[in-house]
């Protein structure tokens, strides 16, 4: 019906007579960080920051900046072939230092892919602090010879998943 | 039996189940926790609560009448006589003032959907607060061991009586009725009729003004500890009680079964639907049951809930986003376990052993995973529905600021905010809904310019060529036109049987050798050469310039486009003064807009001979989105206009740069491939520029084809041009256009002149062309996309002497021999487009493919 | 500029679409929204060499800070370039009318 009065010659000098049909739109409100967060509330998700570490804890709350409230986390760390899990407790993350949010499939929760076992923290940690040094070594190298051509500042994000 | 399909057996037959710590929760589990129903809820609850209740195949469902009515429930005819105990009665005022205030606080569905939004902290296990709820369960817990058969009768009675709002009612929510009572409610009620839509209502063990209590973790090993059955029972119901959370509960939140309300719960995100809310609104209010009830009566209800792990789950899923809901079995609401859940340990036994082991796994699964939504869940909700609009709105506040409030001002508005998406949507979106309404302007402005934008055309080389079918047709029926004419019997068609049938017959090749060395190769490529360095290489600051007539051009035609959606209403011959007012500023203004597209075209700058740049309209037509525009422009512009624009094009033939930079180099006595950037060129030209020309040609009168052949041949380069396909692909339109235009007895004196310079024409076209024959072909025999070539010879074949016919079938016999030989590795298909093509030509002088054997 | 892309992003909802991030890491899945500052939602995801990121593996949809995209792979076939020329035409008028204004 409002279809039919759309195509209706309008009141004089009103609407143009040939207004195009316009389909079902979507709603804006499906676009805002606000929707997206929604369906994650309350969920088990992985959370993966700028500086590379990855969170896994249930999203508690949230504001449109996408700063969260991660509640019952713990940090899983993988390297080599291992990997470990730290308790860590309620966060407050501010949004910037998102990379990405993952909703978890509580099917595979525990599946850890392979090659990787379990190890205790300690070790997996110390591992992590070499091989993050190593990099920030060899970030180091890169970004000098790279100034040595003349780039500057800051090249993309630390944090590699 | 039971009256769902449910398991109607007892609590104690289902013991792994009870014993689960978390499988208690099973249909609950998914009820409160997620919270992604209640944010959609926020979201648009009143649009998608798609009534999903009312469809429930209930026909099975035998006492259905019996146990709810014969009517459906309504607020008068349920609500308030419905008490089993008489506490309802008690607050019965306060029950309706609040759900007159929830009602109330309804904000209007349109302004804000979300208010609906409920808390998702419910959890299910807010009856527990109760003090003294579990107790009581506990107590009752004595009387299941009725056989679920005979305890079915009582609610139905009980429903039944309290639908009628007969006395009995109050008398048996009082006192529990005897077994003989209720089998003769029952037969006295057998005769009724099934209720269409039976109003289940919910769980009577609910106390209406339920106190908004999170499970504990204490409380739920609590509940798994009991182990037994009003817990598994209850907890769906629990779950919708959730949705009040905004307003004060309303205490009537039980009018549907649970499937009716946690289905658009699930689906409200991704299923727009009709708003239902009279079924929420009309909740009538027998819900408010108490515990002590003999616990024969709830059960049936109570069980009923249970659906919805199983059966009820499948019609949660119909619609088209249906792979959208299902996308993850881990803290989605809807349970992902197959439909078919076993609830009898009967249906165990009898599965074969894998399917046991499968149901095993699957039902070891679904606990694990609801145990874990459990853990997760005890905390859900602490960001509130409240919190969740609050924000959302905020953002939508945001982007109506940022976008000035496209909702309230109209398709036209919106148009001009979001314009790629508008239109959009209008071209791809949904078809049309009613077949007279007219392709919007956009679709004609944006679907049909370029002919074949959803196929590449490279993929279908004959299928989706627009212009090369019309272009087909049209020679074809000057073929057929040229056959009906007594001239073509002269052909001797033994005699250039004969020729061209002998085969590898090299006698004519030194000739055309000859000539290709002299006037052939040489030639063009100088002359292709010459104009493109001239024409090559233009400055940073003519590109510039070109880029910004064009842009100039588009912004106008836009203009134009806005300009012609706001038409006025036709004229009418009483039409108010008002009305033709507009009518003429509306008609200045196009005029006016008209005016200054025709400037920004440049068409009318003077022709510099020799200029080392090119004309600026040429310069417009190099560029791809210049080449885009003609269509837009022919649909704007008069006819005058139009030919003006075909006379610069043809003036400028071989300077364009689709012909310019498309004839075949010659390296090394090898002919270069052309580049993929000019061939795109081609293409788009063909399918932009030659359309509308095409178009304009096909209804022009002698004079004007004769015209333009005649500025070709004065003008241009024609062996660059026959070389090319653009070029043959316009040369074509004319001569088969003029066969067309042939009347059939010959022309009267009057008109013979024409005709005469017709002729006359046609013939320094024939001896241009002559010479390049054997090399207006594109690369090798092999390159199946010549269709055009054929055409063009075909084209010449029809108006062609018997003399001028010998020569042609001369200059590409070759060819034609080379072609037939390749077809036969072909595979059918292709093997009969291609002699197809050839036969184009064949026919157009009275051969065929077939006589060569 | 989110005026003009998130309209443009809300066409393509339901489309396939490749995120490359600005750390390499590229997730293919469905597009769900798109939200005023880029923020992606997607689908059904698979990652891109997934052995590298185990983290991902249980991961069945994301939630993408927009400031670490750095390509946006779209479907050829789902885009119009000539209405998308237009709207951008459209879009520069409307600036520079603003702009002549203010």
């Amino acid at each position: 019906m409002e279809n039919l009065s759309l195509h209706d010659p309008p009141p004089p000098g009103d609407q143009p007579p040939q207004l195009p049909q316009m389909i079902p739109q979507l709603p804006p409100q499906m676009f805002t960080t606000a929707a997206q967060l929604l369906d994650l509330t309350d969920k088990k998700l992985l959370v993966a920051l700028r500086d590379g570490r990855k969170l896994i804890g249930v999203l508690r709350s949230w504001d449109q900046f996408a700063n969260l409230v991660l509640q019952d986390t713990t940090e899983r760390i993988y390297v080599q072939n291992l990997y470990a899990d730290i308790n860590r407790g309620v966060f407050l993350v501010r949004g910037e230092n998102v990379l990405l949010l993952g909703e978890i499939d509580l099917d595979r929760d525990d599946d850890i892919p392979e090659p990787y076992q379990q190890a205790p923290v300690e070790e997996v940690f110390a591992l992590q602090k070499k091989e993050m040094e190593e990099r920030k070594r060899k970030e180091k190298v890169r970004t000098r010879k790279l100034q040595g051509y003349g780039f500057e500042g800051d090249m993309g994000v630390e944090g590699i998943l | 039996m039971s009256f769902f399909g449910f398991d109607a057996t007892l609590p104690r037959d289902r013991g792994h189940q009870a014993y689960k710590p978390g499988f208690g929760a099973t249909p609950d589990a998914f009820a409160g926790l997620s919270g992604r129903d209640d944010d959609a809820d926020a979201l648009d609850f009143e649009d998608t609560y798609d009534g999903l209740g009312d469809r429930l195949d209930e026909t099975d469902d035998a006492f259905n009448d019996d146990t709810f009515g014969g009517e459906p429930a309504t607020q008068q005819n349920v609500a308030k006589d419905f008490d089993f105990s008489g506490q309802t009665a008690k607050i019965a005022n306060t029950l309706q003032e609040e759900q007159m205030l929830y009602t109330a606080r309804q904000p209007p569905p349109k302004a804000s959907p979300p208010k609906r939004a409920a808390k998702p902290a419910r959890t299910g296990y807010e009856n527990y607060a109760q003090p003294d709820y579990i107790p009581k369960l506990e107590a009752n817990a004595g009387l299941w061991g009725i056989p679920p058969k005979k305890a079915s009768p009582q609610p139905q009675a009980h429903q039944r009586q309290e639908s009628q709002g007969a006395p009995i009612a109050a008398e048996s929510s009082r006192k529990m009725m005897s077994l003989e009572e209720v089998e003769a409610a029952m037969r006295a009620q057998s005769r009724k009729p099934a209720a269409p839509q039976p109003q289940v209502p919910q769980a009577p063990q609910l106390f209406a003004p339920v106190p908004p209590a999170q499970p504990s973790p204490a409380e739920f090993s609590h509940q798994a500890g009991f182990g037994v059955p009003p817990q598994i029972l209850q907890r769906p119901q629990a779950a919708y009680d959730q949705r009040p959370l905004s307003a004060p509960r309303p205490p009537a939140q039980a009018e549907l079964p649970p499937q009716g309300v946690q289905h658009p719960q699930i689906l409200q995100r991704q299923r727009p639907v009709q708003p239902e809310p009279v079924a929420h609104r009309q909740a009538p209010q027998q819900p408010a049951a108490q515990p002590q009830r003999p616990p024969s009566q709830p059960r049936q209800i109570l069980q009923n809930p249970n659906r919805l792990s199983g059966q009820g789950q499948p019609i949660a899923q119909p619609g088209p986003r249906h792979g959208m809901q299902q996308m993850g079995p881990g803290h989605q609401r809807g349970p992902s376990y197959p439909a078919n859940v076993v609830t009898y340990p009967q249906q165990i036994l009898d599965m074969s052993s894998e399917e046991r082991a499968a149901h095993l796994e699957a039902e070891a699964k679904r606990a694990k995973r609801n145990y874990k939504i459990h853990l997760l869940s005890k905390d859900n909700g602490l960001m509130t529905p409240q919190d969740k609009n609050f924000i959302t709105r905020i953002q939508l506040q945001q982007l109506v600021t940022a976008t000035g409030g496209v909702d309230d001002q109209g398709p036209e508005a919106a148009l001009a905010e979001d314009f790629y998406y508008q239109v959009y949507s209008q071209i791809r979106g949904a078809p049309r809904q009613n077949p007279n309404q007219p392709a919007s302007q956009f679709a004609q402005t944006y679907l049909f310019q370029t002919g074949g934008r959803y196929g590449n055309n490279r993929r279908r080389p004959r299928g989706g060529d627009n212009h090369i079918q019309r272009m087909e047709q049209q020679v074809q029926r000057a073929v057929e036109a040229a056959k009906a004419k007594p001239k073509n019997k002269q052909l001797v068609i033994e005699g250039s049987l004969g020729k061209i049938s002998f085969s590898n017959a090299k006698t004519p090749k030194p000739l055309l050798n000859i000539k290709r060395t002299e006037s052939g190769t040489p030639r063009p490529e100088s002359a292709a050469r010459r104009p493109s360095h001239m024409h090559r290489d233009p400055t940073t600051a003519d590109r510039k310039v070109v880029l910004k007539d064009i842009e100039n051009v588009y912004s106008t035609l836009m203009q134009m486009e806005d300009h012609e959606r706001h038409m006025p209403p036709p004229l009418a011959e009483d039409s108010e003064p008002a009305v033709v007012e507009a009518h003429m500023l509306w008609r200045q203004t196009i005029q006016s807009l008209n005016e200054k597209l025709w400037r920004e075209l440049k068409v009318m700058e003077p022709i510099i001979p020799n200029s080392p740049t090119p004309h600026p309209f040429i310069a417009i037509l190099s560029h791809p989105k210049g080449k885009k525009a003609v269509p837009r422009i022919f649909r704007h512009i008069t006819d005058q206009q139009r030919i003006t624009i075909l006379t610069m094009i043809v003036v400028h033939l071989d300077a364009l740069d689709v012909i310019r930079n498309a004839v075949p180099t010659h390296l090394n006595g090898i002919d270069q491939p052309i580049p993929a950037s000019v061939r795109e060129d081609v293409e788009l030209f063909a399918q932009t520029v030659l359309p509308p020309f095409f178009a304009y040609l096909a209804e022009a009168p002698l004079n004007i084809a004769t015209g333009l052949l005649g500025l070709v041949l004065d003008r241009t380069n024609l062996t660059a041009v026959a070389r090319t396909k653009i070029g043959l692909l316009v040369l074509t339109m004319f001569v088969s256009r003029a066969e067309l235009l042939r009347p059939v007895p010959p022309a009267p004196p009057s008109a013979q002149d024409d005709w005469v310079q017709w002729t006359e024409l046609y013939t320094r076209l024939f001896d241009a062309v002559e010479p390049v024959l054997p090399f207006v072909f594109p690369g090798s025999v092999n390159d199946a996309e010549d269709v055009y070539v054929w055409q063009f010879l075909a084209a010449m074949g029809v108006g062609a002497s018997p003399e001028q016919q010998q020569r042609l079938v001369l200059g590409v016999k070759e060819r034609v021999m080379e072609t037939v030989a390749a077809c036969r590795a072909l595979p059918e298909e292709m093997r009969a487009r291609r002699l197809g093509d050839v036969n184009l030509f064949m026919r157009a002088i009275g051969l065929d493919v077939e006589l060569l054997g | 500029m989110n005026r003009f892309f998130t309209p443009f992003f809300k066409t393509l909802v339901d489309h396939e679409v490749t995120v490359e991030l600005k750390n390499d890491i590229s997730i293919r899945g469905t597009l769900k929204s798109v939200d005023q500052y880029l923020n992606i939602k997607l689908d059904d995801i698979s990652v891109v060499e997934e052995i590298r990121y185990p983290h991902l593996s249980s991961v069945k949809n994301v939630f993408i800070r927009g400031s670490v995209v750095r390509y946006v792979h779209l479907p050829g076939a789902a885009v119009d370039t000539a209405l998308l020329e237009d709207a951008t035409r459209r879009e520069a008028a409307q600036a520079s009318a603003k702009a002549k204004q203010g």
